[in-house]
């Protein structure tokens, strides 16, 4: 057994020979057994990572590894929710169902598929193209559960959800993860639409991977600082004061990652790199900051904590 | 007992491959189709190849028989109509069959598919993009052989049923006969299906797949038309510039023989025995007789087969093409991917 | 059986606010030694939260001595939190200052802030981990081990994992 649900190294997808790059240089890995939120906005390169880890995508180059092999061996072991829910609409919520169970012999879970559909007041009869998107967002996601993954890859699965079912199938889907210790992927670009049902982040902007990592770790590892201008040791003695990264002096041996000067005020998100100054107010940023943050500022350094893969054992 | 040492989930995590329960499933529609399209053409095929044909062939032998003798005569004039118009149809429409099938798998089994992502559904679920692709081609294949090669097995029967019979009956070279009555139909219609792949994995869009299906079982017909008389050795035959050209076949070529034996391009003044005035002609031409290179009837099989097995040939080249494409574009299995899972 | 309700927005950490809905429930009587909470699977089924979160809540309860988890059947309630009875004398008497702050003209949010002032002159300060105090110095040196998933009474497969958590003392 590994406990690598998901693996990137140096990971790189182009589209057509000249095509831009939609996703570059990712090297990340989630352990098993998480529930991790893929941030970014539109066009980040979400969805081309979520397609590659489910091995619809050859990657151009670098590598993943899903459940500790590639994702073509893995594919029986994963399930994926496309942002667009494709499903069949010639036929019925039933059908689509027992298709499900023909594509999945040996491994389909009929009765959690019809549990998925049933909560959404289905008729079982009627056809796929006659569903609204919400309802094809379950009907996708039955199909998905019903082939018992190990890994499961939405992307952007909440998006056609009214907030009723978006609460029961978000709901329904926890229960998978505590149940099976299913390792669940969402992708979304509004933030706190997951921010209470993820506990692993993985911030994409730009085609890269901008953060990576437990939730708890990220937030504990940036802090809110603000403070007068000048307070902390005078300005003039560090050089001139726009060489410093950030620009300001007073953060020099912190990551910065944004800042701010608002007249004598001085406020900014920095990754602490010993302790801060005693009259300098700090604060935990929320999730939703840190990744507002970060996609503000692209030029901030990005948090990876790279671990071998060969810890995986 | 060492079979226990075996991980005893790993029937459980792989499970077994998925048979194609679920094509059959997705496109049972097509299928209905598909078996009512060869019903009928088959229905028609038997009402023609039996009382049409029969009815025919009587009232021709009464028109012979009777009317160009006496003068007077009692003939069934609608018969002769109705078993050419019967014959034109079912003809036309086993001629059109291919094109239907690299519609439908150009349209619907592949392009709108990938172009709406229902076949990346499947490749999520347990069905690897090759197993989805060979499943999409042997299945339909199969169906598609069956059916075509029944119509052009009861065309053929019918076709040498009128022969001889009905002086309208049309001869086996002619254009749409001459594929209707044999397995070069069978391997259009595959090289239909094939491209349909093809176009839907290269363009990944309906209406272009549908296209190029279509354009491919097209040119492929009218390239097997020129191809073909070139596919088994022709005969030739030299008739006197009375007589003008006597041969009734496949031509290949045709034109005047001079007294050196060489061919030469025939001006099209036509035989000596019509048109006194073209002997000067031919005698400038130095001209000795009228030459035809062309497939007498016996050549028919060696010219279908020849001709069927180049078409299964692009069409099997168009499928791989497409295989090679899909895996290019998807995950495939790496050589470390098990080792890394170790 | 208590059931959690999380409020997205009261800016109080989700884990916090298990424990807290717990030790209400536990003050209220509602919970009592021997009753069995939910499990994770369950909480997090109706409240759409990480499974997680539930767990670290868990463990934070059993730390206190308030519950115990017992493998493969779930988590249960040690002992109860000092009830108060509706007819307890205590209340008998705030029920008393109640009516004379009234009196005093004291209005509803006068009262609250001076029963706040009297229970912080007396109590040690609440749960210092929630999200709630923005504005004192982060400390995460001791902020509750994350739980792993190991944990999960219900879970299928077993396997250990170390957890990198660099706000760990240790």
């Amino acid at each position: 057994m590994t406990d690598t649900a998901m693996a990137a190294t140096a990971l790189g997808k182009r589209f057509g020979r000249r095509g831009g790059w939609a996703l570059r240089d990712c090297t990340f890995r989630l352990p098993a057994g998480r529930v991790c939120a893929v941030v970014g906005p539109n066009g980040a390169g979400k969805s081309t990572l979520l397609a590659l880890a489910a091995g619809l995508l050859a990657p151009t180059e670098g590598r993943v590894t899903v459940l500790g092999t590639d994702p073509a061996s893995a594919r029986a072991r994963v399930g994926y929710v496309a942002q667009d829910k494709p499903l069949y609409p010639q036929l019925s919520v039933a059908e689509t169902l027992r298709v499900g169970a023909d594509l999945n012999p040996g491994r389909w879970d009929a009765e959690t598929a019809e549990r998925i559909v049933s909560a959404g007041d289905l008729d079982p009869r009627k056809k796929i193209r006659s569903l609204s998107g919400g309802q094809r967002t379950r009907v996708a996601l039955a199909l998905a559960l019903g082939k018992r993954p190990e890994l499961l890859l939405l992307d952007e699965p909440m998006a056609d959800l009214d907030p009723l079912a978006r609460h029961e199938l978000m709901g329904t889907l926890m229960a998978r993860a505590a149940q099976y210790g299913t390792t669940i992927v969402m992708s979304s670009h509004v933030v706190a639409e997951l921010e209470d049902s993820c506990d692993h982040l993985l911030l994409v902007g730009g085609g890269r991977v901008r953060l990576a990592g437990e939730i708890d770790d990220l937030l504990a590892a940036h802090t809110r600082v603000s403070t007068a201008t000048g307070s902390t040791g005078p300005t003039s003695e560090d050089g001139s004061p726009d060489s410093a990264p950030g620009g300001l002096p007073e953060l020099a041996p912190h990551t910065v990652v944004e800042s701010r000067v608002t007249g004598r005020q001085l406020t900014a998100l920095v990754r602490p790199a010993g302790p801060l100054p005693d009259d300098w107010r700090t604060s935990t940023p929320s999730l939703e900051e840190l990744v507002l943050a970060y996609l503000r500022n692209p030029q901030a350094a990005p948090l990876t904590p790279a671990e071998p893969e060969e810890a995986a054992v | 007992m060492t079979t226990l040492a075996l991980s005893p989930d790993s029937s459980k995590t792989t499970g077994h491959a998925p048979g194609a329960g679920w094509l059959f499933r997705l496109h049972r529609p097509a299928l209905y189709v598909w078996i009512g399209i060869v019903a009928v053409l088959a229905a028609g095929l038997v009402w023609l190849w039996g009382p049409l044909t029969d009815s025919s062939a009587a009232a021709w032998r009464e028109y012979n028989e009777f009317c160009l003798k006496r003068g007077s005569c009692h003939y069934d004039p609608d018969a002769i109509v109705r078993y050419k118009d019967v014959y034109g149809y079912t003809t036309g429409a086993l001629t059109a069959l291919p094109f239907v099938v690299a519609a439908w798998a150009g349209a619907a089994l592949f392009g709108r598919e990938l172009e709406h992502g229902t076949a990346q559904l499947a490749w999520t679920q347990g069905l690897s993009p090759v197993r989805w692709l060979a499943t999409k081609l042997i299945v339909p294949t199969v169906v598609v052989t069956a059916g075509t090669g029944l119509l052009v097995a009861l065309h053929r029967l019918m076709w040498s049923a009128g022969d001889g019979r009905i002086d309208t009956a049309k001869s086996w070279y002619d254009s749409f006969t001459l594929h209707t009555n044999g397995p070069t139909t069978v391997a259009f219609a595959l090289t239909g299906l094939t491209a349909g792949a093809l176009g839907g994995v290269l363009l990944r869009r309906t209406l272009p797949a549908l296209m190029f299906a279509l354009t491919c079982v097209a040119v492929m017909r009218v390239l097997a038309d020129q191809v073909m008389p070139h596919l088994w050795p022709a005969v030739t035959r030299v008739t006197s510039l009375d007589d003008g050209y006597r041969s009734s076949g496949l031509g290949v070529d045709s034109g005047l023989v001079t007294a050196t034996g060489a061919h030469i391009a025939d001006p099209g003044c036509g035989p000596t025995s019509v048109s006194s005035a073209c002997k000067t002609v031919y005698d400038d031409l130095d001209a000795t007789g009228f030459y035809t290179t062309y497939h007498p009837e016996s050549h028919y099989w060696p010219l279908q087969l020849t001709t069927t097995a180049l078409v299964v040939a692009v069409a099997t080249a168009l499928a791989v093409a497409a295989f090679v494409l899909l895996k290019r574009a998807t995950a495939t299995p790496t050589r470390g991917g098990t080792e890394a899972s170790v | 059986m208590v059931e959690y309700r999380i409020d997205r927005h009261s800016g109080v950490a989700t884990y916090v606010q298990i424990v807290q809905q717990t030790k209400q429930a536990l003050r209220l009587g509602v919970l009592q030694a021997g009753d069995k909470l939910p499990t994770a699977r369950e909480v997090v089924e109706a409240t759409a939260i990480n499974p997680n979160t539930v767990l670290k809540a868990y463990r934070e309860l059993e730390r206190d001595g308030l519950v115990e988890a017992r493998r493969g059947v779930g988590t249960f309630v040690r002992r109860g939190l000092n009830t108060t009875p509706a007819d307890s004398p205590l209340r008998t008497e705030l029920d008393a200052w109640a009516v004379r702050a009234r009196e005093a003209a004291l209005d509803r949010d006068d009262v609250a802030a001076l029963f706040t002032a009297v229970l912080d002159e007396h109590f040690a300060a609440p749960d210092p981990n929630g999200r709630t105090d923005l504005h004192s110095r982060t400390d995460r040196a001791d902020a509750p081990v994350r739980p792993s998933r190991t944990d999960l009474h219900d879970m299928h497969d077993r396997h250990d994992r170390h957890d990198p958590n660099p706000g760990d003392p240790s």
